[in-house]
């Protein structure tokens, strides 16, 4: 039973950080079709800000929080308005963005590592104390961290179901041309999708560097992991990829206990090509009509 | 002008480059400039079937430096455990690499465009970190622990084309004309390809999957085969820098290293035929002038990477097609009709 409750809770601090990437990750492909492989350093890029802040300000865990979204969301603003707004629309969009995104991502892991070098740090903005649930020891880290993802991601899926914002995003990703037609302004949506990926990228990051260490390489893992879950979701499916996140994350941890941590990642992955064989489309993907 | 045959046109060109080759330990006889040129070899090898592979087959794996290591690890491998000889070693390499991708792309292929890309990129992180996870010793080489894929530091000091008690103080001759001759081999296997019936095959596939399929070319099986052809010539290019260097490890896997690839094919112009040799030379000469200001390598990749997509899709290939005007277009332009 105690084994049980372990796997339970570590899955669910894996899935909390894994569902916030994918999201924004997912949000992101649905609307401007791009994938983004910068995405990680959004991340990476958020917890750094915040142990900036906290280092400097002395900061309460809330602001800490704040800082590491507002990062995300501005860099997620920065990539729209210096390269991706240039290249919406061209000739091989979906490959030439991904190439474009990656060498971002370089830029910002170099400038990450001239600025703090490579040494990992703690994150100070963190909460310390345990409590006990039967034998298994629980850190409140991990149960904010639960909890400050599922608020996000509720109030994203909120955003998104129940607001003109939102109606407005969903249009754009469900046909471009058509919703341009009805008013909406494809390139606001844009910069607004980016913004909020962005800023879920950049706490999903702040929780990642409570859980290890910060260092310019944190955001590669959960980046690989966070591609994968939405390819398992069906690109571009945001609820898939909130629910895969978490189911994902549960498999990871099982196999981490039972057969070592450096298993969980590759039988996750085998899982993955499984999956992906036998539905092309991912779990929740709708399989396309292709009209030639 | 007497209009000859463009495979004819671009394997006679092959013939000059790889002649003007030969004929430079003539003139370049330092030992730096030459293990230099030895890197471009291997680095343009990985350029132009990345480019065959993206460019004309229009596959955008992430995962040809997983091929570029297998054959180094192969040859690190079976040089250091299994005594095989170099030269049998390096064929090895290069085989190991093709079935790793027959495999990789039975599995990836059923998918299309940018899922390819992810799966890829997600099976190469996966080899890296269970390759630098690997704990157990294997075996014991020179009083240390060996693990049996290298562990974290790979492998290193296992024998190498054996130049060094034959020349002497010029083994590095051999070394050149050794990947020179894989050079050659993988510039004639890209043209043959490209220009060939496999080549328009691709390219019809990349252009219009439905059209394609209807006239009877079978996606999976085009696309796989491209798949193989460019791991085999990368695996190619891994097993001489193995054996070159006389070492392989997960550097091989790191993301800079990728991406400077890449960037070779996007400088280069990705779907032409010259532009990644063009791209591989250009971006060695700016890495290496950069070298004088300090360790901006990952920034000038990143930067080059960057404006070459937004303001040059097509590349150096591209621009020099531009310049030309449109009397002769790139292979990825379609024929004006007549």
């Amino acid at each position: 039973m105690d084994v049980f409750i372990q796997i339970l809770i570590t899955g669910a601090t894996l899935g909390a950080m894994y569902a916030l990437a994918s999201v924004g990750l997912s949000l992101i492909f649905g609307t401007l079709g791009m994938f983004n492989m910068a995405h990680g350093l959004f991340m990476t890029l958020g917890a750094y800000a915040a142990y900036s802040a906290a280092s400097a300000l002395h900061l309460p865990l809330v602001l800490g929080f704040v800082v590491a979204m507002a990062a995300g969301g501005l860099i997620g603003v920065l990539t729209h308005l210096l390269i991706v707004r240039f290249m919406l629309g061209t000739p091989d969009f979906g490959m030439n963005i991904m190439v474009a995104t990656a060498g971002l991502a370089i830029i910002l892991q170099d400038l990450i590592l001239k600025t703090y070098g490579g040494y990992p740090y703690p994150q100070p903005v963190r909460v310390d104390g345990f409590t006990q649930l039967g034998g298994v020891t629980i850190t409140f880290q991990a149960l904010v961290n639960v909890a400050v993802a599922l608020a996000l991601i509720l109030g994203t899926a909120w955003l998104l179901m129940k607001t003109r914002f939102g109606r407005a995003i969903r249009a754009t990703a469900m046909n471009r041309e058509a919703a341009m037609l009805m008013g909406v302004k494809a390139d606001t949506v844009f910069l607004q999708v980016m913004a909020l990926a962005g800023m879920l990228a950049g706490v999903a990051g702040l929780m990642i560097s409570t859980q290890a260490t910060l260092s310019p390489q944190m955001g590669a893992d959960p980046l690989l992991k966070a591609f994968v879950i939405c390819v398992v979701a069906g690109l571009g499916n945001v609820w898939g990829a909130g629910v895969c996140a978490f189911g994902l994350a549960l498999i990871e941890s099982a196999i981490g206990y039972y057969f070592g941590m450096r298993f969980g990642f590759p039988t996750m992955l085998m899982l993955v090509i499984v999956i992906l064989i036998l539905r092309p489309q991912g779990l929740f993907g709708r399989e396309k009509v292709v009209r030639l | 002008m007497t209009r000859l045959d463009p495979l004819f046109r671009h394997l006679l060109l092959s013939v000059v480059i790889v002649a003007c080759f030969a004929l430079l330990p003539l003139v370049l006889t330092q030992r730096y400039f030459l293990g230099e040129v030895i890197v471009f070899f291997l680095w343009a090898m990985v350029a132009l079937n990345w480019n065959l592979l993206m460019g004309h087959a229009g596959v955008f794996s992430l995962a040809q430096m997983l091929f570029f290591a297998t054959g180094a690890y192969a040859v690190a491998m079976s040089t250091s455990y299994m005594d095989l000889s170099i030269w049998a070693a390096i064929p090895l390499g290069a085989l190991v690499a093709a079935l790793a991708a027959f495999f990789i792309g039975l599995a990836c292929l059923r998918l299309t465009g940018a899922y390819v890309a992810l799966l890829t990129f997600a099976i190469v992180g996966m080899v890296h970190v269970l390759i630098i996870t690997e704990t157990e010793c294997f075996a014991i080489v020179r009083n240390s622990c060996q693990q049996l894929f290298g562990g974290a530091p790979g492998f290193s000091q296992f024998t190498d084309f054996g130049f060094r008690p034959m020349l002497r103080g010029n083994w590095i001759l051999g070394n050149y004309y050794a990947a020179l001759t894989a050079f050659a081999l993988c510039l004639v296997v890209v043209v043959v390809v490209i220009h060939g019936r496999l080549g328009l095959a691709f390219r019809a596939i990349r252009d219009n999957v439905g059209y394609a399929s209807s006239r009877g070319i079978n996606r999976r099986k085009y696309q796989i085969a491209a798949f193989c052809i460019s791991a085999l010539m990368t695996g190619l290019a891994g097993a001489i820098y193995a054996a070159h260097f006389r070492a392989a490890g997960p550097s091989l896997f790191d993301f800079s290293t990728l991406l400077f690839v890449l960037s070779m094919v996007v400088v280069g112009g990705v779907g032409s035929t010259w532009g990644p040799l063009v791209g591989a030379g250009t971006m060695m000469l700016i890495i290496e002038f950069s070298k004088s200001m300090g360790d901006a390598r990952n920034l000038i990749l990143g930067v080059s990477l960057v404006i070459f997509v937004v303001a040059l899709p097509k590349g150096l290939a591209g621009l020099w097609a531009r310049l030309r005007g449109s009397r002769r277009r790139p292979l990825s332009e379609p024929e004006p009709q007549s």
